[in-house]
């Protein structure tokens, strides 16, 4: 896959970075703009498979960046947008995904030194996937409403849980726990069972339903 | 304007004009109602209350000529009463005191605050008013107090001036109601004098003639009248400043609130721009030289053969760059938290900051008595910051600092002979300063001409 990039970063050495290790990773970076104002035209006029966009941004420093976000999964709907954050905020992922879990991620900044988890993420959100940062899928379980139904689970189905809510396909979870696709599908199934969710064969479907359970 | 006053210039007649003119101003007008308004504090009176119900048990009790009516000890009972509710509620005196100050407010021009509201433990007692502990309740029984005499006076000066115009017409009145025919007795009339209205010490004019002395009189009380007013309002407004107003505690009070609240936006303030500092340098810093590791560790492959040598040592050299930048970034934050070397003491942290200054600093240090941690963070910030500005601003080619100690106060000095010209009201920078010197009870003075030299100057209690 050789996904058309736009990056929104307002620390320049940061934003060389990217470019960087995005384009190392074989795709094209249109354009690596400072704030948001910006980010918005360069998407307008490129109409790129993936933006990676920074949330606090000049001139507010505040959210400017996932506002942003929005805008463009309003106006862009098939254009794809990783957040990039420094915090663990699951309101933020909220918002991001408040309706369609399709072509969105949030992770934290320096999920970025695991270089290939991190371009693993970017493709995913570019070709219409969800990647959510790991510590927030685990502060949205640590937090659950569904505490009781959690604690019916295994150990290996909370990490699957985990994997899923993070947005992984069962190719995915297979991969990252070093198991066949049967017994992760196995597991899909114990869970999708315990917690009383829809059995979904999309993924996208499959994070927001669990994210809805959580 | 206002009562004449007369100047070394103004000729004899001016002042006569003045003299004349005086007890017709807008002021005098004014105080002449603010007078007539007193009648009611001087009746509404504790003392009056308490003599006129004391004199009226009296009554009852049988001790004067005995068989009091009904209406003697309904009157007693009255009197009585209103006395307790003025003691007691001090709603009452507190509504009192309201009217007055208003009175006061636009007849006098005497501004006074109000005295804060009664706090009420919350689930205490409901007293009718405020009851026995509220403060500014009983300095307006104490004014009251105070009122009777002062209220008197004002009471004879409008007696002056409306006696004084009485005499003054005596002539014009002689004139159109006394023409009978000559032989004609005539019983005299009374004349308003200073000491006197109608009873003992009155004289009587029973001739025409007679009443041109009495017009004279008349003026001289007419003249008289507006500096008696004066005088009797200017003590009257003394009572209310002092005992109307929020009190010397309340205003300290309002004072301590204004500057925590300063001091609690300050460190709000702080906070956000520590957070902010982090954010954007060092966390930063270490996500972009985690980014280049991690790239770096791609290029060095999974062992065995190494891919790109080249890009690999590239990037670990970004990555050093970044972790030394990093830790730059984080010493100056830490030194702008709290700089180590306070710990030694303000002398050396001072010694410390006019090293790095970029003009000349000639310091001067003497501080037997260790001021509080607190104190000398202050100290120490302030003196950073006018130290940034006189090396900013003011073209300087010399600063001097000195910080001299006493016994409880810390006197700081900024000098320098650049341009002068500093003023709080532009930018907030020597008006943050004033904020944070105000939050322990220091004081900020600046003294800075136009084309210099400029000399800041805080004093600061030793203990926060």
């Amino acid at each position: 896959m050789n996904a058309r990039v736009v990056i929104a970063e307002d620390a320049a050495l940061f934003r060389a970075g990217l470019v960087r290790l995005i384009e190392d990773h074989g795709h094209r970076v249109c354009a690596a703009v400072g704030d948001a104002d910006a980010l918005l035209a360069a998407v307008a006029e490129h109409q790129p498979d993936v933006v990676v966009a920074d949330i606090r941004m000049p001139p507010t420093h505040t959210d400017e960046g996932l506002r942003a976000a929005l805008e463009i999964r309003r106006r862009h709907p098939r254009t794809g947008v990783l957040v990039l954050s420094q915090y663990i905020e699951t309101k933020y992922t909220a918002r991001l995904l408040e309706s369609n879990a399709a072509g969105a991620g949030y992770l934290l900044k320096e999920r970025v030194a695991d270089v290939a988890e991190f371009v693993d993420a970017l493709e995913r959100v570019a070709a219409g996937g969800t990647a959510l940062d790991p510590e927030v899928v685990g502060q949205l379980l640590r937090a659950s409403r569904r505490a009781d139904g959690l604690a019916a689970l295994t150990a290996r189905e909370r990490h699957v849980l985990a994997l899923m809510a993070e947005g992984r396909s069962n190719a995915g979870i297979a991969g990252a726990l070093v198991v066949t696709g049967g017994t992760v599908e196995k597991h899909v199934a114990s869970i999708f069972d315990k917690l009383g969710l829809p059995q979904d064969s999309s993924d996208n479907r499959r994070v927001l339903a669990v994210l809805r359970c959580l | 304007m206002g009562l004449p006053v007369t100047t070394p210039t103004a000729g004899p007649w001016a002042v006569v004009r003045a003299a004349v003119v005086a007890p017709f101003t807008r002021r005098a007008g004014r105080g002449l109602l603010f007078c007539l308004a007193g009648l009611p504090f001087v009746a509404v009176n504790p003392v009056v209350f308490f003599v006129l119900a004391v004199d009226l048990i009296w009554l009852v009790a049988g001790g004067g000529r005995g068989n009091p009516s009904a209406a003697d000890v309904a009157v007693a009972g009255v009197c009585l009463g209103l006395l307790l509710v003025l003691l007691v509620s001090t709603t009452a005196a507190r509504r009192l005191g309201s009217l007055q100050r208003l009175l006061a407010a636009r007849l006098l021009g005497v501004r006074v605050g109000a005295p804060p509201p009664v706090r009420r433990s919350p689930g205490g007692r409901a007293w009718p008013g405020p009851g026995p502990r509220d403060g500014a309740g009983w300095r307006v029984v104490a004014y009251l107090l105070a009122k009777l005499p002062v209220g008197l006076i004002e009471l004879y000066a409008v007696f002056l001036w409306i006696g004084g115009l009485v005499n003054l017409s005596y002539p014009l009145l002689w004139g159109a109601f006394r023409n009978h025919p000559p032989g004609a007795r005539l019983s005299p009339v009374p004349v308003f004098t200073p000491f006197g209205l109608f009873g003992e010490g009155t004289f009587h004019v029973a001739t025409l003639p007679g009443t041109f002395a009495a017009a004279a009189a008349g003026a001289a009380m007419l003249v008289a009248a507006p500096w008696v007013i004066r005088a009797v309002t200017s003590v009257d407004a003394w009572l209310i400043r002092g005992l109307l107003g929020p009190g010397r505690l309340a205003q300290r009070v309002h004072d301590l609130e204004l500057s925590r609240a300063l001091a609690v936006d300050d460190s709000a303030a702080l906070l956000r721009r520590l957070e902010r500092n982090l954010h954007d340098g060092a966390q930063i810093r270490l996500a972009t030289l985690a980014l280049n590791l991690g790239m770096a560790r791609e290029k060095l492959g999974d062992g065995g053969e190494v891919p790109d040598a080249a890009a690999a040592r590239e990037l670990v050299d970004a990555a050093l760059r970044g972790a030394k930048d990093a830790l730059g970034e984080l010493r100056g934050l830490v030194r702008g938290i709290h700089p180590p070397v306070l710990d030694n003491g303000l002398a050396d942290a001072l010694a410390s900051l006019a090293a790095d200054s970029a003009i000349p600093v000639e310091l001067e240090v003497g501080i037997p008595v260790r001021p509080t941690p607190a104190i000398e963070s202050i100290a120490y910030f302030c003196t950073a910051e006018l130290l940034a500005n006189a090396v900013r601003h003011s073209f300087a080619n010399e600063i001097a600092i000195r910080a001299a100690g006493t016994r409880d106060v810390l006197l700081l000095s900024v000098a320098d002979d650049g341009t002068g010209g500093a003023d709080p009201a532009r930018g907030t920078g020597l008006s943050g300063l004033t904020q944070r010197v105000a939050v322990v009870d220091g004081r900020l003075t600046i003294a800075s001409p136009p084309g210099g030299p400029t000399k800041i100057t805080i004093e600061l209690p030793l203990r926060a």
